[in-house]
């Protein structure tokens, strides 16, 4: 791989969860130990069920939330301890567009002030005309006429303000795209468009992009290499070749069973399969691998000690002691 | 006894909702037509806005207070439209159930799950609290929730969200319904919970032979357990079909197109999805002729000028220029 743009070693967030007055406080740990290597240019995914600290880990990385332990380092340089004001600077580079496109707008500013916003903070050597400029720019580039600067975000439909929401990210051109849930809360005719829009902007503009969906058919769509993560730890880290075609992870092949596709034919007999229980109490992890209590072939061995991420092949790695017992089934073509 | 001989559960006819609003009225659904037989699923899929909850809210009576219906809904052979409360509740809960997408905000949070179970089986049934607590502890079990007798006593902020869908469910069937309406019940849930879900309302359908409307946006989730598919665009039915007939050989071109731009989990392809230009339309400025129009790749000056109407018999479509397949 060429020099990451992004690189986490062991990184952590833990919350501290106060039980009541006397009861001491402890630790839920939403990211628990994650190491990952991000190349410039990568759409990389990061899936889960509720609860599997996807979000925490996208926000941990642009420092929106407080890590508790290991390293975020951004182009070689680790970044942990920085002040606001030392990280300020990077987050030219670092951007997000979140799962509620109208929530994510200020309802009092315009779309033209809203899209200029990172400009007046980041860019503030540009004059009014040429601000004016790069905004208008953006928003053709993500499909919006010139004229909608002067016109309010609730004027707009759900798929219209996720484009403005993203035309803010993109305006200051950053390195790195983080996208929480970016068409969750789209129609389905508009989420196909908004898929393909990022898709044309990572290739325009060689962005990396972090994607955090639960939606495993966009992800495979849109992104280059898949992070499935479990109660903050990861299972299964691969192309998304790999991944889909031959999954490794009791987890992620219990995950992309339970995805359904719009095929009568199909579509029953995987019902069938779906994987069964739920996600265990954060509070309360199981000991050893996490996901044993769901897993259909735990043995005793798996309540010891947890599965490190082990290589399978060039760029496929698995969080299970078993996998080669286990066959790389739940395969979806 | 096949699904087309199997009597009629629900009848809904010529179902038409109107909103009167601040700005003038609104028309959410219109001439809307179904029928439903024992044992039977109908999938009916749609966008937001398309008028699917709306229609189903009208039939159990539950729609806003600034809404008015016409048309027919009858449950075998009482109308339940223009009927009072008072007259609703014999069938409401009784034989005519519903569940809605959001099961925390759906459930009482001051009562615990057994007293929410019980107090309908009570109030219909008119038996003891023992028995009806009995019988909702049967409830849980057969909806599959784990650890049945405890969670009687628990309160629903104590339930994760898959639980609480499940608790939903044991209430609608508390009665033994012969009609139940799922409004999205999964579109709230994480996907494996989802998958759980669907397979517990297949069973619950094959095994009390009651009639489903499964309500969704999800083609993914018709697939699975409709028998039959109602496809709305703007407040219509556009297209009407076996499972079969709509997912793998849509005739209308909206059909088509969100099968299309759906991004599938065993599709390797990487390229652009075939993605539907435009908006849904707004309701009040629904344009002349063919709602779908201003978005559809097949369109021309018979659809702008006339709204295609719902043609076919027991496969309708809705179009000027509909898919032909060999």
């Amino acid at each position: 791989m060429t020099d990451p743009l992004l690189e986490l070693r062991d990184l952590r967030v833990w919350f501290p969860i106060g039980d009541g007055l006397f009861r001491a406080k402890r630790n839920l740990r939403a990211v628990d130990g994650i190491d990952l290597r991000v190349a410039p240019g990568e759409a990389l995914g990061i899936v889960g069920e509720s609860g599997c600290g996807k979000s925490t880990l996208a926000r941990a990385i642009l420092r929106l939330v407080r890590t508790s332990g290991g390293q975020v380092v951004w182009l070689g340089k680790p970044i942990e301890g920085w002040s606001t004001s030392r990280v300020r600077p990077l987050r030219r580079d670092m951007q997000i567009v979140f799962q509620d496109p109208l929530a994510s707008l200020d309802p009092r500013m315009t779309v033209g002030e809203i899209v200029a916003e990172p400009l007046r903070v980041h860019a503030r050597d540009l004059s009014r005309a040429e601000r004016r400029e790069r905004v208008i720019d953006i928003l053709a580039r993500v499909g919006l006429p010139a004229d909608v600067v002067n016109r309010y975000p609730h004027e707009f439909s759900g798929g219209q303000c996720q484009r403005i929401g993203i035309a803010r990210a993109m305006v200051l051109r950053p390195k790195l795209l983080v996208c929480d849930e970016p068409v969750s809360a789209l129609d389905v005719s508009i989420q196909a468009q908004i898929v393909n829009l990022l898709q044309d902007l990572k290739r325009d503009f060689g962005m990396t992009i972090l994607f955090v969906s639960h939606n495993l058919a966009v992800v495979r769509r849109l992104c280059d290499r898949v992070l499935v993560l479990y109660l903050g730890k990861p299972m299964e880290l691969a192309s998304t070749d790999l991944l889909y075609s031959q999954p490794r992870h009791p987890y992620t092949q219990g995950l992309l069973a339970a995805v359904p596709v719009p095929d009568p034919d199909l579509q029953p007999q995987r019902l069938g399969g779906a994987l069964g229980g739920e996600l265990p109490s954060p509070m309360a992890p199981p000991s050893g691998c996490v996901f044993r209590t769901r897993c259909a072939h735990a043995v005793a061995a798996c309540a010891a000690a947890a599965p490190r991420l082990q290589s399978v092949e060039t760029g496929h790695e698995v969080a299970c002691d078993r996998w080669r017992e286990i066959s790389a089934s739940g395969a979806v073509a | 006894m096949s699904q087309d001989e199997a009597p009629v559960a629900l009848d809904i006819e010529q179902l038409s909702v109107v909103f009167d609003t601040p700005d003038g009225p609104l028309s959410a659904v219109n001439d809307f037509a179904l029928e439903i037989r024992r044992g039977e699923c109908v999938g009916v899929v749609g966008e937001s806005g398309a008028g699917k909850s709306q229609s189903f809210l009208a039939v159990m009576g539950l729609l806003a207070a600034n809404a008015r219906v016409s048309g027919q809904a009858r449950l075998g052979t009482e109308p339940l439209i223009g009927r009072s409360i008072a007259e609703l509740n014999q069938f409401r809960g009784v034989k005519l159930s519903m569940i809605f997408q959001d099961p925390m905000t759906s459930l009482t949070p001051h009562m615990t799950v057994g007293e929410q179970i019980a107090e309908s089986i009570i109030h219909h049934l008119k038996i003891s609290a023992d028995a009806a607590r009995a019988r909702a502890l049967a409830l849980l079990e057969q909806v599959q929730v784990t650890d049945a007798p405890r969670r009687l006593d628990q309160y629903p902020h104590e339930l994760s969200g898959g639980m609480r869908q499940r608790v939903m469910i044991a209430i609608a069937l508390a009665c033994d319904p012969e009609v139940l309406i799922a409004d999205e019940p999964t579109t709230a849930l994480d996907v494996t919970i989802q998958a759980q879900i669907l397979a517990l309302l297949a069973k619950l359908k094959r095994e009390r032979g009651m009639a489903m409307a499964l309500i969704t946006h999800d083609l993914g989730v018709v697939a699975g357990i409709a028998d039959r598919v109602a496809v709305m665009y703007a407040g219509r039915v556009v297209e009407l079909g076996t499972v079969h007939e709509v997912l793998k050989a849509p005739k209308h071109p909206y059909t088509a197109a969100l099968l299309a731009s759906m991004p599938r989990i065993d599709d390797t392809g990487t390229g652009p999805l075939p993605a539907i230009g435009g908006q849904p339309p707004n309701p009040r400025r629904l344009p002349p002729g063919c709602a779908f129009g201003p978005r559809c790749e097949r369109v021309d000056e018979t659809c702008r000028a006339a709204r295609p109407a719902l043609t076919g018999h027991e496969r309708r479509v809705a179009c000027h220029h509909p898919l032909e397949r060999p």
